[in-house]
């Protein structure tokens, strides 16, 4: 082998190696956000319990603060990250849970919840967006454990090509295009939300404006 | 050997030892954390003496505000980082302690007593969670000295098969097997957590019936 063929390989390793390798690392590091996008969800009650018992507003409200931006980013950090999971080519190729697509749909439907519904005023909405979550996990943890992490249990051989994405890809890639278009659904619902939610608050201010140099007026 | 072929061992190369890099790091992380929480927690009397010598209110509420949130948030990093145990694959392939997938279990037991209970005010589940930490503590460190960092200083006999024995990818039948059981434990306990938050609706305490009122 020439010495060009090997500087080609290398390169070629580096490019492909590096795509696959950040590939990876997002799919082990996912587990880590999930479980703790749901522990900040579900420990409410804790971090509720805490709150009460801070004398000082200040304190109360750094903590209660703390909270919710760490809790909500998570989520969020955690959809934006799975988003490999809509990846054709990621889902095809890469050793991935099946259901992961329907766990990031769940993701997204919690999100949505939580961005339609005041959650931590509205006890339904806490409940249905924890079931959402829950539900989610759930379908990932499942095949990533029993499924990706477990090759090398043969007696888990069968579960394991079923609920594989490269291993039962036309299944994994129908589950994909199918939460995908759950996901431009929620996203779209979401869109016309926040539109008609800002035009009704911008026209009561317009009216609030109008109305105040007439009253000034009389 | 053809470019390809160079090119795909390259990448098999980096994406494997990437991937043990990644672990082994987590593992040599986790002894670290369960110190510091072990540490954190144990350190809970000192914390309120030196709360009680604050003059201002201020002070003595953000230190106990950073103290309980660094420690919880210990504990969360130390049952997240420990999600390894679980995978059947890593336990097979890499050097962990052999019960630290139940030491996980034990430290997702303290988070539930957390939610479910008051440890920071009533002494049974205070109790509780010392028993649990100390369980998980001893679990953890016991294969972790006497397995994962004695295995090639041991000498020949019985001390070698013990070590050999407390080392997950030496002995894959009970490691695949504790971790089935941790999973077995983290989804039960996760389905009661899961089931309180339901039930009280994410507020601080279940609400007193008003039923007949």
């Amino acid at each position: 082998m020439k010495p060009e063929a090997v500087t080609q390989a290398i390169t070629n390793s580096f490019v492909q190696g590096g795509s696959q390798w950040l590939i990876s690392t997002i799919v082990a590091f996912l587990p880590v956000l999930w479980t703790m996008a749901l522990m900040f969800h579900l420990g409410r009650p804790y971090v509720l319990r805490t709150l009460r018992r801070i004398g000082l507003r200040l304190g109360a409200d750094v903590w209660w603060m703390s909270y919710l931006l760490i809790r909500d980013a998570l989520l969020l950090i955690t959809f934006a990250l799975g988003w490999i999971f809509f990846n054709p080519n990621t889902v095809f190729n890469q050793a991935l849970p099946i259901t992961a697509p329907i766990a990031e749909l769940c993701l997204l439907l919690a999100l949505a919840v939580k961005l339609s519904r005041r959650v931590d005023d509205d006890v339904n909405a806490y409940r249905l967006s924890t079931v959402f979550l829950v539900l989610g996990a759930t379908l990932y943890y499942g095949p990533l454990v029993f499924a990706v992490e477990a090759t090398s249990q043969t007696y888990l051989a069968g579960f394991g090509a079923a609920f594989t994405s490269n291993a039962n890809p036309t299944a994994a890639l129908w589950i994909m295009w199918l939460s995908l278009l759950g996901v431009a659904l929620v996203t779209g619902w979401l869109f016309v939300q926040a539109v008609r939610s800002a035009s009704r608050s911008m026209a009561r201010r317009l009216a609030q404006r109008e109305t105040k140099p007439a009253s000034a007026g009389r | 050997m053809s470019v390809d072929q160079l090119t795909h061992a390259i990448v098999s190369g980096i994406n494997s030892g990437a991937e043990q890099f990644l672990e082994g790091t987590l593992a040599a992380i986790l002894p670290v954390i369960w110190l510091a929480l072990l540490g954190l927690e144990l350190g809970r009397p000192y914390i309120l003496q030196m709360i009680e010598r604050f003059t201002l209110r201020l002070g003595a509420d953000l230190l106990w505000l950073i103290y309980v949130g660094l420690r919880d948030f210990l504990v969360i990093s130390g049952v997240v980082m420990s999600f390894m145990f679980l995978f059947p694959d890593v336990v097979t392939a890499d050097q962990l302690p052999l019960f630290g997938g139940l030491a996980a279990s034990a430290l997702f037991g303290v988070l539930l007593v957390k939610l479910m209970g008051d440890p920071d005010h009533n002494l049974t589940h205070y109790r509780i969670v010392m028993a649990l930490l100390v369980a998980g503590g001893l679990l953890y460190f016991v294969p972790y000295v006497l397995g994962v960092q004695f295995n090639s200083a041991a000498p020949a006999g019985a001390f070698a098969t013990i070590s050999s024995f407390l080392v997950t990818s030496s002995n894959p039948n009970w490691a695949v097997g504790i971790g089935y059981v941790s999973t077995a434990l983290f989804a039960i306990m996760g389905a009661i957590a899961a089931g309180y938050t339901l039930i009280t609706g994410g507020r601080a305490e279940v609400p007193e019936s008003t039923s007949g009122q």
